[in-house]
Formats: structure tokens, C-alpha cells, sequence
């Protein structure tokens, strides 16, 4: 079973809101002090990915759009046991529209060969727009299941759980596929071993121009899908009132009596 | 009744003992079961990896006399210090007794005799015998009365402490039968003995007391002889390891006491195998005693972990004597097993070291979730008469679970993911490392045009700047450092946390990557002198750092604030405080700058010369402090409720009535305020760190404003 | 003119989501002088064709069994083949649910149009639609500039304003050729929850790692829920660690909610879990700690231990009835 995976490597969605800072100009966030990391869902997709390997057997290749720094992320991968790693170099616009990136990862996808399963997380720790991945599917034309938490695979059939609003639902799949995941207990990224680690350096990691690939920067200027107009941190004016009282006891009769109206009127 | 004419004083040698040259005869097996039994030991240990331990002879001997000849550590209990050390001395004594004898007879120099013999061959050995057979009843009355769990109960030991005490009993009988026989005129000089004669005088004739004589005399020998070629076999060989295991003990202090890796070449990261330990952590297993010191003062043991450092050492050497064959095949493939092979051994040992049973065991002594509750606080090996180094073994085999299985507890597991994409072990902290610092305008290095003009770097670490707790004491520090016009620079953005958290855990790989990083960026700006306000830094660049090329002075913040008193600098001097504060203070030592080292004075003098009031200390504190069970990343940890360190630290901390706990280490403060929280009950008591006090005693001009947001 | 479609999914009935979808398409048919119609994938009850037709000029109900259940390949060609029958249609919206976002970016894609998930806001004056949405964890607002057409969004339907009744469209039932599916939805397991969902909630109850451990869920806030008759939430830490489903999560990868009342205990308040209650009406928190970022986005709140609060705020709202 080939699975490849595509990763995307994000601004540090933990690190703490006052470091948090925009750039009017660019409409981007500003890195300062702060990490890149791999963002969370694609980090679940990578062990989902490991998880079948395991138990069926195969290769896992990791995939990202990204600039040289994102070679870190693609190591990680790496080291949590993934077979092999490519990484395209990003040029151009340094926040591409989803279509953008949909165009880049399915021409280099066409470039690394077939695989059997690509799965993506369902959605980025930074922008959020989560709409590369249904793109990517519609460029490949392959199905695809969004919130899918397990995947299992049996004789080329692919068996998927995913979450939804009410529970679960089951879906099974021949062929070529394309999942996005979501974060369960049991796809929880692993640690990588440190032997893992020190191999990871040792594994393939090819990187590839957008010409390698069979594109130009125009083809995927990156904002012909949308464009981000502004980029600002909202400033909450909401002032919070502070229960009063001279004992815990007037402070719980205080907050009974603002919380009272509330539930009258909505049970 | 014969009798020996006045003169000089002496006694005949060998008095009614016909054929005792056919001691000799039986000294040759027996020596020779005996050092078989010595020598199927050491064979092991060579099994295990090189490590050198016979450097630095000076020190090691200071060593050899203050806790082997005079019994340093055994005497901190005081009814062990009693009995051991009558029966280490008087063995020692009753061997110089034996030796003059042989000297005389044997080699025939005529030294037993005048006052030599009187006060040293009668009196001398004939208290120092007693000595023995009091300390065999006191260690027989521990054992069979008192029973406290700290020992091991086994047949062994019992057969040990009777037959050193019928070895004894059965010489006082020989000395009295012969003064009562010959009617010696010196037997006063044999007090024991001469009790043994009277009464034996008066109830025996001569003749019976002769036959009795000479019996009892060979029976003596016998189990003398026994003793000696049976105990090299039992726990008794500690005789000859502990002495040795202490003259090859780590001199460095606990805060050196974790082994660097080597990356290129280890086989295998951590220890798994018996033969992924050194020669010197197999000597330590034969070295132990069995006398369970260092379980009892364990902290996680104390609330009911499974922990136990005695049960890991004697699981090991279980394990160890249970595969010798096997050991002894890898010694064989090890290059003949010449002493410091090279680490990079052949093929052939490491295929013997696969037959061997891996180290780490669910339900033993080394299981996994024993070994991730150790605090890294080092009380066991303090603790330890002997010098055993049980903490380096928790973190070899924790080595092996974290890199090269990747299994240990999830809070630790955070903690390392935060470390190597975030550089500090908090995730989700909503500070950054300069927050801290809004208002009081301090210099950042990189920032600097001239970053030498910084003659200290601040080093404010993770848990100072991070953790919403601590970020009142390192402001506190900085304004303290300023008020006393200290040149320093703080890292700000630049500093990343030591790597003791991952190092502790056992994520060696990981540390060496931020040790490097942070020893790269101090040298980069020249940064000579480091204050730091967590000792957990200050070991890591006082005991680490150097073997990466990063020599600093480091000054713990209590440290280097009492030095800035006593200079005058602070507080006007010492005596001269503006407010004294009239706080009823207790003082937890920090494991990392008292037991790791060694510092436990400077804190102390710091917070005498801020207090109005008398200083509480509990019984538990210095040398034998208990840990906030924050250490070794069990911070990071939810620990059982039932089962947590630092609520037991903080009873004991407030049954001494104090209402202020002073703390001098960020993890101490967070883990120490929440024990106390839990325990205090009604009282109002508070927890903070030596800076906090000691601006609060030096009057804070900002102490009305709020800590900026 | 420009025309507005907003595709529902018949099964959902009339809820508010499919109200507030409907409200925001009318809001943007008016400002573009087009017509709001309402396609329904699958069969729609006589409520929710009544409260489309309602408000909206064309409704189109694609009744065919591939639709009576929700299978992704049938309901994003359906939707495709309803969508292209509209002439000059500019915007397509969804609701804020499971199947509404996995269609969004592929049908947008079919239609040769732009997409965007997570709409908070969304106007399209002079031609020009912009939609705005949280970015970064909640940490920063954004607006985009949509580029091609038709602009296909997923909104936060449930705290948008319902329509406005208007004149009464026309309604009718469609179905089409469909492929053959290559993936197929096989079963469906419900998880069992008491009352409405959190989405649905008008008050939540929600607990953070503050509380320490499941059984405060289990007790103290459970009785306040009781109380308040609200749905109990938590915090994505109160879920990684296994105290409560991981459906109860509120926030960015949890639920979205927007309720009436939103009442945190014991939760500090990081941007993700803002993210997804930050709508709500009225927010409220208790916490020990007064700097918690929470309380820069309440109404009100007390600094205390849930511990000292929640039994005796039981308590005092069951007596007060």
C-alpha cells in the first residue's frame, strides 16, 4: 500500500496571544520569537499513515509545499518512521490560495507516482480555510471523506470512520482515495525514537522547483481563488464585570440573579 | 597450675594447641574458596563498559578514610553507627591481634610482649572483641525485634550475625580458660577474658578447662576459617566491595552524576543489557549492604510509589549472578575482557549481550512506571553508607525507554515535544521570556552594541519567566541585581531552557542539542559570569556545560545576592536592614543546589540577615532535605492523588509552624505551593522564594503596583 | 442581479442553522438585487418547505433515494447539476455541519467558482464579495476578497439572523442521473446525548482542566446543567485527557457554538476555545485566577473556586425556580 501524506508546516499556534503580532502591510502574521511547527491534523494524518503501514505494509512518502525551512517538518515526519520525503519550494506569493496549493500538490503528486491513499489533516492551525484538501481531491478526482479518525485497509479495500456533528459515521472505499483527518485518541502523534531521529537524516528528502514539477510561478500566483483583504486582532471592548460582595455567599446570590433571566426565558 | 615467671609481660602463643602448625594447611583451601569467591564477582563487573574511576588517587584515599576507615556515612544512624562500626573496628582490631600473633610465631620477631602487648594484645582487642559481640546483639536485636523495613530479611544475614557472634563468644571462652589455667598474672589486662576465667575457675577443674580449651580453640578456627571462605558467597563480601566501591566512588558530587553519550558509536542509547552498564555500576551492586537507607529516604517511596532504589540495586545483582554464564560469554567476545575495552566492541559482544534478558522488566524493581517516578533529588545516594549510584541507573534505563522505545508517561512526553519545537517545557504557557521583565528596562545581550559591558549574564530560565508563579521572583532578582548596581544582561528571546528537564527525563539527545545551542549563544557575546534563579540551570552549567565548551562562573541567585549583602551592596550591608521582615520562616533546601550541590549556607545566611525573627528547620533539610517532587520531569506529571511528593514535603514543611515556606528554585515554588495549598488547612501560610523575601525585607518602591501585564 | 443559493440538507429540517443560512442568503440577494433560492439535497419536510419558501423565490427539493441518506459522491453531484440549473448565481451558502463543509471546496471547484469555510460574516456589495472569519487559533480576524464565481461558503449559520418572511416562492421537486458511487457511507452510529446538541444548546455549562478531573463533570456541573437546563461542553484539554467525550469539545476543532448563556468553569480561556463560543450572547466564567484570559471576554464572572461556587449556585437557582 504507497499512502503519501501532505503536511503543511505552520506558525506555532501555542504560542501565547500578546507574542501574537500582523503585519498590515503583507496581511500576514509576523514570526518573531515564535516556532514552526507541524500543524496538528497533518502530524495525526502522518501516525494514521504510519498506523496502516504497520499493520499492512507499504511505504509512507511526505509531501509539503513549503521553503527550506519546512525541511524540518518533512524530517519529523521522517524521523516518526515515514519512508521518504519530498518538499516543493514554495515561490511566489508566501500565502497561496488553496487553490494554489491544491494545484501544486496535485502536479507533484502526478511527478512521485501512484499512490494508493493520500491523506491530508482536515484543516491548518494558522489560516484554517481547510478547503485545500477537497480541492486536491477534485484535481485528482479521486473520492474523499472529510473528519475521518481511522482508516483500515483490507485487499485494496479502505475502510473509514469519521466524526460527525452526531457521531460516526463508517465508509469504505476501493481504490484510490483521499482523506482528510481529524485528531482521535488513537491517531495522537507519536514521539519519534531518537535512533528514528538520527536515521531521519539518512532518509531521502528530495526537494523540487515548481518547474520540476511541470509549473510556472503564474500558474499558481496564489490569488486568483481568494485574497486576504485584511489581517487585524480584534480588540475586545467587552468589559468584564467582576462579581461584588462581601461574603461568597452575596457573590453566588449576585451571580444566581444574572444568570436567572437567562434560564427562565430559555427553559 | 603452671605458671609464667614475672618479667616482662606476654602470654605463650598457641598455649595448649598441639598440632596447630595444621593451621596453615587449612588456611590454604580456605583462602583459596575464598578468592574464588571474590574472583567470580570481579569477572562480572569486567563485563560491563569502561569508565575511568582510578584517576584523582589523592582524593579517592581523603575519601577511603572519611567513609571507610572512619565510617562516615554508616555513623548518620546512630544505632547502626554503633553496632557497624564495633564490628568494622573490632574485625580490624582482631585482625592486627592475629597478624602480631603470626608476626611472633611465625617470623619470629619478639613484639608481643611489655606494655605493646598488655595495652594493645590483652586490653585493646579484648575491649574491641566485646565491642563485637555487643554489635552482633544489637544487630540481632534490630533484626529479630525492631524489624524496621528499611532491611532485608534473609537466612543469610542471620546466619552472618550469629556466626560472627559465636566467633566471638567461643575466643573469650579460649582466653579464659587460659588465664584461669595458667593463672596468668596479666589476665587482668584481658578484662572479658579474665570475667570468663573467674567463673569458669571456680566452677571447673583444671584438666576439663584444658580439653574444653583445646576443643572450643579448633572450633574457633573452624568457623573462622568457615567465616572466611563462606563470605566472599554472602552479602558479607560488601567487606571488600564497599571499601573498593567507595575508593572508585564519582568524586564530582551528585550534580555530575550523569554520564554523556556518545551518539556515533552507542550501540545502544540508555541501558537495557547488564552490559550496557559500566564496571563501576556492577561493582555497585555487589557493593550494597542490603541496608535499605536509601528506599527510606526515597520520596516517591515515602507516599507509596513503587519506586524502591535498594530493590533496583538488588534486582540487578539478582539479575547479574543469575546470568553470569552469559555475562561472562560477553567478556569472552569483548576483546578477553582486558579491562577498558574499547566501547566500540566487536560484533561477537553484542550478539552475547542479546541472550542476555533486558534490564527493564514490567513488575520488578524495574518497571517501567517505578523508574518515571524518580525526582532525580539524589537523597538515595546520599543516603547510601557505600556510595552506590543508584540515580545515573533510573536514567540509563529511562535513556533506553525514552530513545530508543519512545514510551514514557504523557505529561513528560509534552514536556519533550514543547522542548524540541518550543524550547522551554511548558506548552501553552501565555508568557513569553521577557514579559517578565515590562517596565524595569533591563539590557538584552543581543541587543547590545557592546554585550561584554554586561559583566553577569541573568539567566532567568523557563520556570522563572514562563510559569505565571515564578515571574515574581526573577523580577524580583533583576530588581534586587539592580538596586545593587549590578552590570547584568539578560538572554531574553536568545535563552532556551538548559536541557536539564530532557536530560532528567532522558532525552540525552535532545539535551545535548540545547546544551550546545545555549553554550554556542553565551560564548557568542563572552559571557564570563552567569546568575541564575533556577537551580536546576545552575547544575547544568556548573556540573554539565563544561564538557561542551561552555565555562562559566554560576552563581545561584541566592549566592550571588548574599554576596552583594555581605559586600555592602544590598541592604546597606548586613546589619542594616531598612525592614526586617517578621515572617516565622522555614527553608526547603532545593535538591539541585543543596544535595547536588552542596550549597545550603548562602540561602540561609540570606534570609537570617532579613529576618527579625528566629529561622525554623525541620528535620528533614541540607544534606537530608525532602524533595517538592518536582525533579527528574515529574513536574509534568499528574501524579496520583493519593500519591504526591509535594503535599508530604509540605506537611512536614508546615508541622515546624512556620508561615512562610522559602524556597530558592521555581519548581519548588510552584510544586511546594500547591502541597501547601492542599495541607494547610486553616492557616494562613504562604510559599516564596528567597528574592521575593529579600526585596520585600529591602522594601519594593514598586510593592503597591501591580506586576505589568 | 445576481442570484443566491443556499443548499440545505433535507434531513436537518428547519433548524436554526438552516434559518440563519437562509437569512444571510436573503441579506446578500437584497444587496445584489438577485433572488435567494434554496435547494434542499434530499426530502425536506413540510416545515422546512415552508420556512424556505417562505423567504426565498425558488425552492428546488432533489428527491431521489441516492439523497434520502447522506452519501458524499451523490450530494456533491446533485448539488453540482441543482446549482447549475440557476443561472448567474453568485454566492452558494451552507451551514455550519459535517457534510456542508466536506461539499464546500469540491463543489466550488465543479462550479468553477472560489470557496471559503468558516464564515462569520459575509457581504457582497457591488459585486464584490468579502467574507470575513477568525484566523490563527482566534487570534486574528480576516477578510478575504472572493476572486472567482460563484463564491461557495460554509457560514456559522446558527448566530446568524433568521429571514425575514417574505413573498412565497415557487417549489419544486427535482432528481437527476447520478453516478455510481465509488465511496460509500455503509453505517451510522449515533452517540446517545440527553437533550438538544451543544450546537443547538441555548446554554452550555462548559469545564476546563481546572476541575481536575472527570467526576466534577460528573457531579457539581452536571447538577448545575440540570439546573440551568443547559448542555454540558469542555474544554479540548477536559477532553484530551479523557474526562469527558470528545464531542463535548467546544472550540476550534470542536464545536462552534453560539448560545445564549455560555458558562465556563475552570477554563482559562485560550484563543481556540474562544474561537468556537466567542458568538455567544452572554458569557460568564469562574476562575480562580483573575488574569485568565477568559474574563477578557465576559459579561461577567468571579474570581473563585468552581469548588465554592457551583453546589450552592445550584442551590440558589433551583430555589429561585
Amino acid at each position: 500500500m504507497k499512502i503519501l501524506v501532505c503536511i503543511k508546516q505552520i506558525l506555532d499556534p501555542d504560542m501565547p496571544a500578546r507574542d501574537f503580532k500582523v503585519n498590515a502591510e503583507t496581511k500576514e502574521a509576523e514570526r518573531g520569537g515564535a516556532n514552526l511547527v507541524t500543524n496538528i491534523f497533518c502530524e495525526n494524518a502522518l501516525e494514521t499513515a504510519l498506523q496502516i503501514k504497520e499493520k499492512t505494509s507499504g511505504k509512507v512518502t511526505a509531501l509539503s509545499y513549503g521553503t527550506d525551512d519546512t525541511e524540518d517538518s518533512l524530517r519529523k515526519a521522517l524521523a516518526m518512521t515515514v519512508d521518504e520525503a519530498a518538499l516543493i519550494l514554495r515561490e511566489g506569493d508566501s500565502n497561496p490560495d488553496a487553490e494554489a496549493v491544491a494545484k501544486v500538490l496535485a502536479a507533484a503528486i502526478t511527478k512521485l507516482g501512484e499512490f494508493d491513499l493520500i491523506l491530508m489533516g482536515r484543516e491548518s492551525g494558522d489560516w484554517g480555510v481547510g478547503q485545500t484538501g477537497g480541492l486536491l481531491a477534485e484535481e485528482l478526482g479521486l473520492p474523499s471523506l472529510a473528519f475521518v479518525d481511522s482508516i483500515e485497509a483490507n485487499d485494496g479495500t479502505l475502510t473509514m470512520r469519521r466524526q460527525t456533528d452526531s457521531g460516526t459515521e463508517t465508509a469504505t472505499v476501493t481504490g484510490p482515495a483521499l482523506a482528510l483527518i481529524t485528531n482521535n485518541e488513537f491517531n495522537v502523534p507519536r514521539i519519534p525514537k531518537t535512533r528514528d531521529v538520527m536515521m531521519s537524516y539518512r532518509k531521502p528528502l528530495e526537494k523540487f522547483s515548481l518547474a520540476d514539477i511541470g509549473l510556472s510561478a503564474e500558474d499558481v500566483s496564489g490569488s486568483s481563488f481568494y485574497e486576504v483583504t485584511d489581517l487585524s486582532i480584534p480588540t475586545k471592548d467587552v468589559q468584564c464585570e467582576f462579581v461584588e460582595g462581601d461574603s461568597i455567599d452575596e457573590k453566588i446570590g449576585v451571580l444566581a440573579s444574572k444568570i436567572q433571566p437567562v434560564v427562565a426565558a430559555n427553559s | 597450675m603452671s605458671s609464667i615467671p614475672a618479667g616482662v609481660p606476654t602470654r605463650e602463643i598457641y598455649w595448649n594447641v598441639p598440632f596447630h602448625d595444621l593451621l596453615y594447611v587449612f588456611l590454604v583451601p580456605t583462602l583459596a574458596i575464598a578468592a574464588w569467591g571474590v574472583y567470580r564477582r570481579v569477572r562480572l563487573w569486567r563485563a560491563g563498559q569502561p569508565i575511568l574511576r582510578f584517576d584523582r588517587l589523592g582524593e579517592r584515599l581523603d575519601l577511603f578514610v572519611k567513609d571507610v576507615l572512619a565510617q562516615g556515612r554508616v555513623v548518620r544512624s546512630s544505632y547502626a553507627a554503633f553496632f557497624h562500626t564495633g564490628l568494622v573496628i573490632g574485625f580490624l582490631v582482631l585482625f592486627a591481634a592475629t597478624t602480631v600473633v603470626a608476626i611472633q610465631a611465625d617470623l619470629k620477631i619478639p613484639i608481643m610482649q611489655g606494655p605493646f602487648y598488655l595495652f594493645f594484645q590483652s586490653l585493646t582487642v579484648d575491649l574491641f572483641g566485646l565491642y563485637v559481640l555487643v554489635g552482633c546483639a544489637m544487630a540481632g536485636y534490630r533484626r529479630w525485634k525492631t524489624k524496621p523495613a528499611k532491611l532485608v530479611y534473609t537466612d543469610e544475614a542471620t546466619r552472618l550475625v550469629l556466626l560472627i557472634g559465636v566467633i566471638s563468644l567461643t575466643g573469650f571462652l579460649c582466653e579464659g580458660w587460659r588465664i584461669a589455667v595458667t593463672d596468668d598474672p596479666w589476665g587482668g589486662w584481658s578484662p572479658v577474658g579474665f570475667v570468663f576465667a573467674a567463673a569458669s575457675d571456680s566452677m571447673m577443674s583444671d584438666s576439663l578447662m584444658k580439653t574444653l580449651h583445646t576443643g572450643t580453640w579448633w572450633f574457633h578456627m573452624a568457623l573462622s576459617f568457615g567465616f572466611v571462605a563462606w563470605a566472599p558467597y554472602t552479602k558479607m563480601l560488601h567487606v571488600l566491595t564497599s571499601p573498593l566501591n567507595i575508593f572508585t566512588a564519582n568524586l564530582d558530587g551528585y550534580g555530575a552524576s550523569l554520564k554523556p553519550l556518545d551518539f556515533e558509536k552507542a550501540e545502544r542509547l540508555g541501558v537495557n543489557a547488564l552490559t550496557d552498564f559500566t564496571w563501576k555500576d556492577l561493582l555497585d551492586l555487589d557493593a550494597c549492604t542490603e541496608c535499605g537507607r536509601c528506599t527510606a529516604v526515597c520520596p516517591a517511596n515515602t507516599v507509596g510509589k513503587t519506586l524502591s532504589p535498594r530493590d533496583i540495586i538488588l534486582d540487578l545483582r539478582e539479575l547479574m549472578h543469575n546470568n553470569a554464564p552469559a555475562l561472562l560469554t560477553t567478556l569472552g567476545a569483548n576483546g578477553a575482557g582486558t579491562k577498558g575495552a574499547d566501547s566500540s566492541a566487536p560484533a561477537g559482544a553484542i550478539d552475547a549481550a542479546a541472550t542476555l534478558p533486558p534490564v527493564i522488566r514490567e513488575g520488578t524493581p524495574l518497571d517501567p512506571e517505578a523508574l518515571f517516578s524518580c525526582t532525580t533529588c539524589a537523597a538515595c545516594m546520599e543516603a547510601c553508607p557505600v556510595h552506590i549510584e543508584q540515580l545515573p541507573k533510573i536514567i540509563d534505563a529511562r535513556r533506553y525507554l525514552v530513545m530508543e522505545e519512545a514510551e514514557f508517561p504523557e505529561g513528560m512526553m509534552n514536556a519533550i515535544t514543547s522542548l524540541e519545537s518550543r524550547q522551554h517545557p511548558f506548552p501553552g504557557t501565555q508568557f513569553n521570556r521577557t514579559d517578565w521583565a515590562e517596565g524595569l528596562g533591563l539590557d538584552v545581550l543581543g541587543d547590545m552594541e557592546d554585550p561584554t559591558e554586561a559583566e553577569v549574564v541573568f539567566w532567568v530560565g523557563c520556570g522563572g519567566a514562563l510559569v505565571e508563579r515564578n515571574r515574581s521572583t526573577v523580577r524580583a532578582t533583576a530588581k534586587l541585581l539592580k538596586r545593587a548596581g549590578v552590570k547584568f544582561a539578560i538572554l531574553g528571546r536568545e535563552e532556551s531552557c538548559t536541557g536539564d528537564p530532557a536530560r532528567r527525563i532522558g532525552n540525552e539527545f535532545l539535551y545535548e542539542m540545547l546544551a550546545k545551542g545555549n553554550v554556542e549563544t553565551l560564548n557568542k557575546y563572552g559571557t564570563k559570569q552567569i546568575v541564575t534563579s533556577c537551580p536546576h540551570c545552575f547544575n547544568s552549567f556548573k556540573n554539565e556545560y563544561p564538557q561542551f565548551g561552555g565555562d562559566y562562573q554560576v552563581h545561584h541567585h541566592s549566592q550571588y545576592l548574599q554576596e552583594l549583602v555581605e559586600d555592602g551592596r544590598l541592604l546597606n550591608g548586613k546589619d542594616d536592614v531598612e525592614k526586617k521582615l517578621d515572617r516565622k520562616v522555614v527553608y526547603h533546601d532545593p535538591c539541585y543546589l543543596g544535595r547536588h550541590n552542596g550549597e545550603y549556607k548562602a540561602p540561609r545566611a540570606l534570609l537570617d540577615g532579613a529576618l527579625n525573627t528566629k529561622r525554623e528547620e525541620v528535620a528533614r533539610s541540607g544534606r537530608d532535605s525532602f524533595c517538592c517532587g518536582g525533579g527528574g520531569g515529574m513536574m509534568y506529571i499528574d501524579e496520583k492523588p493519593d500519591q504526591r511528593v509535594n503535599q508530604e514535603r509540605a506537611s512536614q514543611l508546615l508541622e515546624s509552624g512556620a508561615d512562610t515556606v522559602a524556597v530558592g528554585c521555581p519548581f519548588c515554588a510552584t510544586m511546594l505551593e500547591d502541597g501547601v495549598n492542599a495541607r494547610k488547612g486553616d492557616r494562613e501560610v504562604s510559599v516564596m522564594d528567597i528574592a521575593e523575601l529579600l526585596l520585600e525585607a529591602a522594601g519594593d518602591d514598586e510593592a503597591s503596583a501591580p506586576v505589568a501585564e | 442581479m445576481s442570484n443566491v443559493i443556499v443548499v440545505l440538507f433535507g434531513n436537518n429540517g428547519w433548524d436554526r442553522s438552516a434559518e440563519g443560512a437562509a437569512g444571510t442568503g436573503q441579506r446578500l440577494a437584497q444587496s445584489t438585487g438577485g433572488n435567494l433560492n434554496v435547494v434542499f439535497l434530499g426530502d425536506a419536510s413540510k416545515e422546512a418547505r415552508d420556512g424556505a419558501a417562505a423567504c426565498a423565490a425558488s425552492v428546488v427539493v432533489v428527491n431521489q433515494p441516492e439523497l434520502a441518506e447522506y452519501q458524499p459522491e451523490a450530494a456533491l453531484e446533485a448539488a453540482q447539476k441543482a446549482c447549475a440549473e440557476i443561472s448567474d448565481t453568485s454566492v452558494v451558502l451552507f451551514g455550519n455541519d459535517t457534510y456542508s463543509q466536506e461539499l464546500v471546496p469540491r463543489l466550488a471547484h465543479r462550479l468553477g467558482g472560489c470557496s471559503l469555510a468558516d464564515v462569520q460574516g459575509v457581504t457582497a456589495d457591488g459585486g464584490q464579495v468579502l467574507a470575513t472569519r477568525s484566523a490563527y487559533g482566534g487570534k486574528a480576524m480576516s477578510t478575504y476578497s472572493m476572486k472567482k464565481t460563484p463564491v461557495v461558503l460554509w457560514v456559522r449559520a446558527r448566530a446568524m439572523d433568521p429571514a425575514t418572511p417574505g413573498a412565497g416562492g415557487s417549489l419544486e421537486e427535482k432528481a437527476y442521473e447520478l453516478a455510481t458511487p465509488r465511496l460509500t457511507i455503509t453505517s451510522r452510529d449515533v452517540l446517545e446525548s440527553e437533550g438538544p446538541s451543544l450546537e443547538d444548546a441555548s446554554i452550555i455549562v462548559s469545564g476546563g482542566r481546572g476541575l481536575g478531573g472527570p467526576e466534577a463533570f460528573e457531579n457539581e456541573l452536571k447538577g448545575l446543567a440540570t439546573a440551568m437546563h443547559a448542555v454540558q461542553g469542555a474544554s479540548r484539554a477536559a477532553c484530551d485527557a479523557g474526562w469527558v467525550p470528545p464531542n463535548w469539545q467546544v472550540g476550534q476543532t470542536g464545536k462552534k457554538v453560539a448560545p445564549e448563556l455560555y458558562l465556563a468553569i475552570a477554563i482559562s480561556g485560550a484563543s481556540q476555545h474562544l474561537l468556537g463560543m466567542g458568538d455567544s450572547k452572554m458569557i460568564a466564567a469562574i476562575n480562580t485566577d483573575p488574569d485568565a484570559p477568559i474574563f477578557k471576554h465576559c459579561s461577567f464572572g468571579i474570581v473563585e473556586d468552581y469548588k465554592n461556587v457551583v453546589a450552592p449556585l445550584t442551590e440558589k437557582l433551583n430555589s429561585m425556580g
